[in-house]
C-alpha cells in the first residue's frame, strides 16, 4: 500500500513536509515516494496529505494506479477545454 | 496602530492634488517621516525611488498552499516575465550567495524580496533561513516578503525578528463569493478545501495577518489582481477595507491571462483589463488610498531596476566563480546610496519649486493629454525610442503632470520578435502606445518617426536628459499654444 508520484510532478516541494511518514524525498527528475514508508496516511489523517496539497492533476496515483486528483478536479478547467487550448497552440 | 489618512483632500482627479506635479510626490509628502524614511529607497514602494534603486527576488520558495486561477505551477520559461515564473530554484545558501553577488555588482540594489515561485510562508524553513542569514551577513539590504496571506498570522512573530519592515499581501477580495471565483482551493488544517468555504478561510487569514503586521509596526502593501467581471467592481471596497486597517499602499495590477500559460483564466478565455479600465479603477480607489502605479509584475527571480532583468548575469554557475568581499562592497554601497539620496533630494526640491512656479502662472483650460516617455532611470528622458522595452505613461493637464502607468513595448515575451501573429516589434510598440499623443525619448529613428506620426503620436526627441515631469509639461504647453488641445479628442479613450 503506497501512493506513487509520477513524471508530471513539477518539484514544488509542497508534499514533502506534509507527509506524516516522511516517505517523500527529493529526487531527479522528480520527487519520489518510499513505498516501504508510505502508510497512505492511515492512522494519521483521513485523506492523503500529499495529494491534498499537490497542485498538479494526475501527478499522484493511489495503490490501484489511479490519479487521486483526476483531470479538471483541481484547476476547474474541463479536460476537453484544456485539450482544445493545447491543440490550438500546437497548430500555430 | 492606525496610519494617518493619506490623500484625504478632495482631488481634481485620481488623488492628484490640483496644485502640483505628480501624484506620487504628493503622496510622499503626506507620508509621515517614519514611513517615508522606510520607503524612500525602495523601488517597489516609492515611484520616485524606482528611477534610481534596484531590487531582486530570490526563488527559494517553491511550495504553495493555495491555487489561484491566474497561476499555473507548471510554468517555467526564460522569456516570460510575470509573477510565479522562475528559471532556477535556489537553496537558502545559494540565495544568500546570489544576493551578496548582486549587491556587490549592482550597488543600487537596496531590496531583496522573496516572492515565490510559490508562497514564501508555505516554505517557512527555506524563507526564514534566507532572511536570518541575510540580516546577519548583509545588514544594509532591506528584506521584504510577498504572500497570499493564508499562513501569515502564524508567521508574523518570526517575520518581525528578521529586519523585515515591508510585507506585501495579495488580497483580491474580501467577499468569499468573489473569492470562490478566484481561488479553487486552499490547503488548510490537513485538508484541501474548495469553493466558498476555502475562500472564506483565506480572506479571514489575510485580514487577521494584515492587522497583526500593522500592530507590529510593519509596513503593509496590498496587491490585487484586477479581473474584469470577477472582482473589478469589488476592488474599491477592498481598497477601503485594507486602508482602514492600516495598509499604506494599494497596488492594483492587471490580470495576465493567455491560453498558452495553461491557467484557468487563460484557457477559459478570461480577458485582462484594458489600460483604460485599469487606470479608471486605480483612480476610483485613489480617493481612499495611496495607489501604486509603477509595478512591473516581475518574475519571482528578477534582478535589477524595475522593468529590467539582469538575472542572466547572476546564474548559479556565474556566482560560483565570484569572490565577494562584502565588507568592502558595503562601504562602496553606502557612498553610492548617499550620492543617490542627495540627487533625489535636490531633484525633489527642484520639482517642488517648479510646481510652485506652475501654480503662479495663468491656468490653462485645455484638456488632458497622455504622453509616453522612454527612460532608463534617474528620472530623466534618456532612452532611444528603439531601445525602449517599456514606456512610462504620464498625463499632462492644467493641474500638472502625473504618472499613470507603464506599458510594455515587447509584451510579456522577450523571445523571437517574429513569434506570435507576425506583427513587427515596431507595430506592437506603436499599438502599445495607443491613446498617447506624444512620445518623448532621447532619439527616434526615421522609420519609427513616420509610423508614429501616421498613428497620431508625435515623436519628440527635443528633451533628452531633461527631468521627465518638466519635459512633459513643456510639450503640453507647446501643444496648447499651437492650438492642438482645443477640441476634445474622442480617440484618447478608445484603446482596447
Amino acid at each position: 500500500m503506497a501512493v506513487k508520484i509520477i513524471e508530471s510532478c513539477v518539484n514544488c516541494f509542497a508534499c514533502e513536509p506534509v507527509c506524516p511518514s516522511k516517505a517523500i524525498f527529493e529526487a531527479k527528475p522528480h520527487f519520489l515516494v518510499d513505498a516501504k514508508k508510505c502508510t497512505e496516511c492511515e492512522g494519521d489523517f483521513p485523506v492523503f496529505q500529499c495529494a491534498s496539497i499537490c497542485p498538479i492533476e494526475g501527478a499522484i496515483l493511489n495503490s490501484l494506479g489511479e490519479a487521486i486528483n483526476p483531470p479538471g478536479s483541481l484547476t476547474g478547467i474541463p479536460p476537453e477545454k484544456m485539450a482544445e487550448a493545447m491543440a490550438e497552440l500546437q497548430s500555430h | 496602530m492606525q496610519l494617518p489618512v493619506l490623500n484625504d483632500t478632495p482631488a481634481a482627479k485620481g488623488g492628484c492634488a490640483a496644485s502640483s506635479c505628480g501624484t506620487t510626490e504628493n503622496q510622499m509628502d503626506t507620508l509621515p517621516d517614519s514611513i517615508r524614511e522606510k520607503v524612500q529607497n525602495h523601488p517597489c514602494y516609492s515611484e520616485d525611488a524606482h528611477h534610481y534603486f534596484a531590487r531582486m527576488h530570490v526563488a527559494v520558495a517553491p511550495a504553495c498552499n493555495i491555487q489561484c486561477h491566474y497561476c499555473n505551477r507548471k510554468y517555467d520559461c526564460a522569456n516570460e516575465s510575470r509573477p510565479g515564473v522562475v528559471s532556477e530554484l535556489l537553496t537558502p545558501d545559494q540565495a544568500v550567495k546570489k544576493t551578496m553577488a548582486v549587491a556587490a555588482n549592482i550597488p543600487q540594489m537596496t531590496v531583496l524580496g522573496i516572492a515565490g515561485p510559490g508562497d514564501p510562508l508555505a516554505n517557512p524553513e527555506r524563507t526564514f533561513e534566507t532572511f536570518r542569514r541575510l540580516s546577519e551577513e548583509a545588514p544594509d539590504i532591506k528584506l521584504c516578503v510577498s504572500t497570499n496571506g493564508l499562513a501569515l498570522p502564524d508567521a508574523v512573530e518570526e517575520l518581525s525578528k528578521h529586519n523585515i519592515d515591508h510585507v506585501t499581501i495579495t488580497i483580491n477580495c474580501v467577499d468569499p463569493e468573489v473569492g470562490a471565483k478566484i481561488y479553487p482551493w486552499i490547503f488548510w488544517k490537513n485538508r484541501r478545501i474548495k469553493g466558498i468555504k476555502g475562500a472564506k478561510i483565506l480572506i479571514e487569514q489575510q485580514q487577521k495577518g494584515l492587522e497583526m503586521l500593522i500592530a507590529k509596526g510593519i509596513l503593509v502593501k496590498v496587491n490585487s489582481v484586477m479581473i474584469p467581471g470577477v472582482n473589478d467592481q469589488h476592488l474599491a471596497e477592498v481598497s477601503k477595507v485594507v486602508k482602514s486597517k492600516g495598509a499604506f499602499l494599494h497596488n492594483v495590477m492587471p490580470l495576465i491571462a493567455e491560453a498558452e500559460h495553461g491557467t484557468f483564466y487563460g484557457v477559459m478565455g478570461q480577458r485582462g483589463p484594458t489600460p483604460d479600465e485599469l487606470q479608471d479603477l486605480q483612480d476610483s480607489c485613489s480617493g481612499d488610498m495611496n495607489m501604486m502605479r509603477h509595478c512591473r509584475q516581475c518574475r519571482a527571480d528578477a534582478v535589477g531596476m524595475l522593468g529590467e532583468d539582469r538575472g542572466d548575469e547572476f546564474t548559479l554557475d556565474k556566482i560560483e566563480d565570484m569572490e565577494i568581499d562584502y565588507q568592502a562592497a558595503m562601504e562602496k554601497r553606502k557612498v553610492i546610496h548617499q550620492a543617490i539620496q542627495a540627487e533625489m533630494d535636490s531633484k525633489r526640491l527642484e520639482k517642488a519649486e517648479k510646481a510652485q512656479q506652475h501654480k503662479q502662472e495663468p491656468k490653462l483650460t485645455t484638456r488632458s493629454v497622455l504622453m509616453a516617455v522612454a527612460t532608463s532611470g534617474q528620472g530623466v528622458i534618456n532612452m532611444h525610442f528603439g531601445h525602449a522595452k517599456e514606456f512610462l505613461i504620464y498625463e499632462a493637464s492644467p493641474d500638472g503632470v502625473r504618472f499613470i502607468s507603464h506599458r510594455k513595448a515587447d509584451q510579456y515575451c522577450g523571445g523571437d520578435s517574429t513569434c506570435g501573429d507576425g506583427e513587427s516589434t515596431l507595430q506592437v510598440t506603436i499599438r502599445a502606445l495607443a491613446g498617447c499623443e506624444a512620445v518623448l525619448c532621447s532619439k527616434v529613428g526615421y522609420e519609427p518617426w513616420e509610423m508614429l506620426e501616421a498613428a497620431g503620436i508625435a515623436p519628440n526627441g527635443e528633451h533628452a536628459m531633461e527631468p521627465i515631469e518638466e519635459a512633459v509639461m513643456a510639450v503640453y504647453k507647446e501643444m496648447a499654444e499651437a492650438g492642438k488641445l482645443d477640441a476634445v479628442k474622442d480617440s484618447v479613450r478608445a484603446y482596447a
